[in-house]
């Protein structure tokens, strides 16, 4: 970190801020200026928090982060991308993955019919929410546990993965012996507790962004699951709160390259709750390909217009069999497969 | 519109605002609920008086569009796909048309070689500016008429036809004489007497999305121009201002689907301003072509290390020619050329 003396600064200012910056295992790099006068800390600040609270001493005008604060996360860690397989399916590497599945899990039949005609058009991993965290208290909440239980039927019907949705610590356990990956939505992107319990449990977890949540806050929270000792986290982009609302949200796919250069986690695209419409679905699917994504989280529902959750954003099981025909033919010219 | 009123309303309410609703030249439809009673009104809106004007009647509650009030910008007006034609380039129709150039005009050798460079890599048009709007007075405001001199001389040279911004109505004339497109900058989104004069001044108009302007204030800024008698209109997402920091600014590709649906100008996107780190901009690139934008505009330096403005987010000639390349399967795999 670089700390910014405030002008007028006098020796034993700087005499008194290095010995708090020494006191906390790091060495003082001393740089007078004409107008400023800055000290720069020498030494892996990245978990050192206690640095910036310098910034409430008079004499310090600013403490400025010059190392990202997260460590397992970042490429200067871990220089190669992160690869690992769920089931049968590849995340991170060349292979492109495809989960695709309803919003809500809503009956046995239609999962079923679903899940069988995702994996015709493709998909490798079967999406479907048991526990929604749904705006509205009155809003379908899911069918909880029995939802659990009619995606691992589809999953053994299919043998495609299942990846779905867990909201709190306590469910952490029934959903991981469901589950073959637990989502962490968006609005538990900072439920540190969650962070922390999905971490132990050891199976692999797909960390929704926030809509509101910065990229590196975004990969503080990759880093509290890294940090509990589990390494198979698959980041989603799934848009960020703007003031435009002819979309649902705003697909930030600059995040995908930032990503990219900051983490070698795998990252994959939510292009429907991205756009909440399906019309754009399939442009902004290709376009998180064509930025660099690992993957992408489509929506599917045999009859949206009788959606329990997301049916505005849901497409038929034709247009993403469609859609995938699409992927494909782009996904090569990238230099991927799907 | 919809004119919902306010609960508990009696019939005298109702048939006044219904009397309203006729004076302002409109058939008014009621409908009843069980909580609210609304008041539909039909018609035309679009050169008739504003119906949110009831909202300062008491008995309303609100007042909600259901139309766009934008007209010749619309697919109701025009369903297919407009062309603007540039000296025999046409964007808008199968081709991708890449824009390519320096972001400052900043000596005749720097404009040549740029020229040159991009053209060689497959750009259609040069783009550059000459007249700055910098965001501090101190930062290089441009060369001005010096500027587009050396933009012609390029032009003459290459053949390319060239874009600039114009910063004022004083100088649109100026502008055409050298300029073949005139750049409308992203500030500049709701000067609306600006708007007006190129609108009259019938050469093909590049409008950039404003940083905190909605798609449809953007759509209508379109309109201005097209009122004017101008129909030769095309759109640039160049990213808009949310809370991210790790980029410029958020590149919304979700405007592409979603102008594409609303609107049948061409669109392009600005891939440099956009992500403002020249190391993002091939990816964004990649993924606004993917999702179906007209076009590019890209920034290109011999040297941004040493360029005036937007040195970060300038590629330099070889990495332009290297993105052209991985462009043309890009376009390909969508259904375009480049």
């Amino acid at each position: 970190m670089i700390i910014v003396l405030k002008p007028g600064w006098t020796e034993a200012d700087i005499e008194d801020i290095s010995r708090r910056v020494r006191e906390l295992g790091f060495k003082t790099h001393l740089s007078r200026g004409e107008v400023r006068t800055i000290i720069g800390v020498v030494g892996d600040d990245r978990a050192k928090e206690q640095l910036l609270a310098l910034q409430s001493l008079d004499c310090v005008e600013s403490v400025v982060r010059i190392l990202q604060p997260f460590k397992l996360a970042s490429r200067e860690a871990h220089p190669h991308d992160t690869q690992f397989k769920v089931g049968g399916a590849s995340i991170g590497g060349k292979p492109l993955v495809v989960m695709a599945g309803p919003c809500s899990v809503e009956s046995r039949p239609q999962l079923m019919e679903i899940a069988k005609s995702v994996k015709q058009g493709g998909a490798q991993i079967l999406r479907g929410g048991a526990f929604k965290p749904r705006t509205s208290p009155y809003a379908f909440q899911g069918l909880e546990e029995e939802g659990l239980r009619l995606l691992k039927d589809a999953s053994k019907a299919t043998g495609l993965p299942v990846v779905t949705e867990v909201m709190e610590p306590d469910k952490v356990d029934v959903v991981a012996e469901h589950a073959d990956i637990l989502q962490i939505g968006a609005r538990n992107v900072q439920n540190f507790s969650l962070l922390k319990r999905v971490a132990e449990c050891g199976k692999p977890v797909l960390l929704k962004r926030g809509m509101s949540t910065s990229i590196q806050e975004w990969l503080l929270s990759a880093e509290y699951v890294l940090a509990g000792g589990n390494p198979n986290v698959i980041l989603c982009e799934r848009g960020i709160r703007t003031f435009e609302t002819s979309t649902r949200y705003t697909l930030d796919l600059n995040a995908i390259p930032v990503v990219k250069k900051l983490s070698h986690l795998p990252v994959i695209v939510d292009p429907s709750h991205g756009t909440g419409l399906w019309e754009y679905v399939g442009a902004m699917a290709k376009a998180g390909l064509a930025a660099g994504a690992d993957g992408l989280i489509i929506e599917v529902h045999n009859n949206p217009a009788e959606a329990l959750s997301d049916g505005p954003q849901s497409l038929k099981p034709d247009k993403f069999a469609k859609l995938m025909s699409e992927l494909r033919p782009l996904a090569e010219v990238l230099g991927r497969s799907l | 519109m919809i004119i919902v009123l306010k609960s508990g309303v009696g019939d005298a309410e109702i048939d006044d605002v219904c009397r309203r609703v006729s004076e302002m030249g409109y058939a008014p439809h009621i409908i009843r609920g069980e909580f609210k009673t609304i008041v539909a009104a039909v018609g035309e809106e679009r050169g008739r008086p504003d119906l949110r004007l009831l909202e300062a009647v008491e008995t309303v509650e609100s007042v909600m569009p259901v139309q766009q009030p934008f007209k010749l910008a619309s697919r109701e007006v025009r369903d297919e796909p407009s062309e603007v034609l540039v000296n025999g380039v046409a964007i808008g129709g199968k081709a991708v048309v890449v824009m390519a150039g320096p972001c400052s005009v900043e000596s005749e050798s720097q404009v040549l070689e740029v020229a040159d460079a991009v053209k060689a890599a497959g750009a259609r048009i040069l783009r550059g500016g000459a007249y700055k709007p910098r965001t501090s007075p101190y930062a290089f405001q441009g060369l001005k008429e010096q500027g587009l001199k050396y933009l012609a001389e390029a032009r003459k040279r290459t053949g390319l036809p060239v874009v600039t911004e114009v910063l004022e109505t004083e100088s649109v004339e100026q502008v055409a004489e050298y300029a073949d497109i005139l750049q409308i900058g992203a500030r500049n989104i709701q000067n609306f007497t600006l708007l007006r004069r190129v609108g009259e001044m019938g050469k093909p108009v590049l409008l950039k999305r404003g940083m905190a302007t909605s798609i449809q204030e953007f759509l209508l800024s379109a309109e201005y121009i097209l009122a004017a008698g101008n129909p030769s209109v095309i759109l640039c997402e160049r990213g808009i201002r949310t809370f991210e920091t790790s980029t410029r600014f958020t590149l919304d590709l979700n405007a592409v689907p979603v102008l594409k649906k609303l609107s049948h100008l061409p669109v392009v996107v600005d891939p440099s301003h956009g992500t403002g780190h020249w190391d993002l901009v091939a990816p964004m690139a990649k993924g606004a072509v993917a999702c179906g934008a007209d076009g590019l505009i890209i920034e290109v330096h011999p040297r941004p290390e040493e360029a005036l403005s937007d040195g970060p987010q300038s590629l330099k000639p070889a990495r332009f020619a290297q993105l052209m390349k991985e462009l043309r399967p890009v376009a390909e795999a969508v259904g375009r050329t480049l």
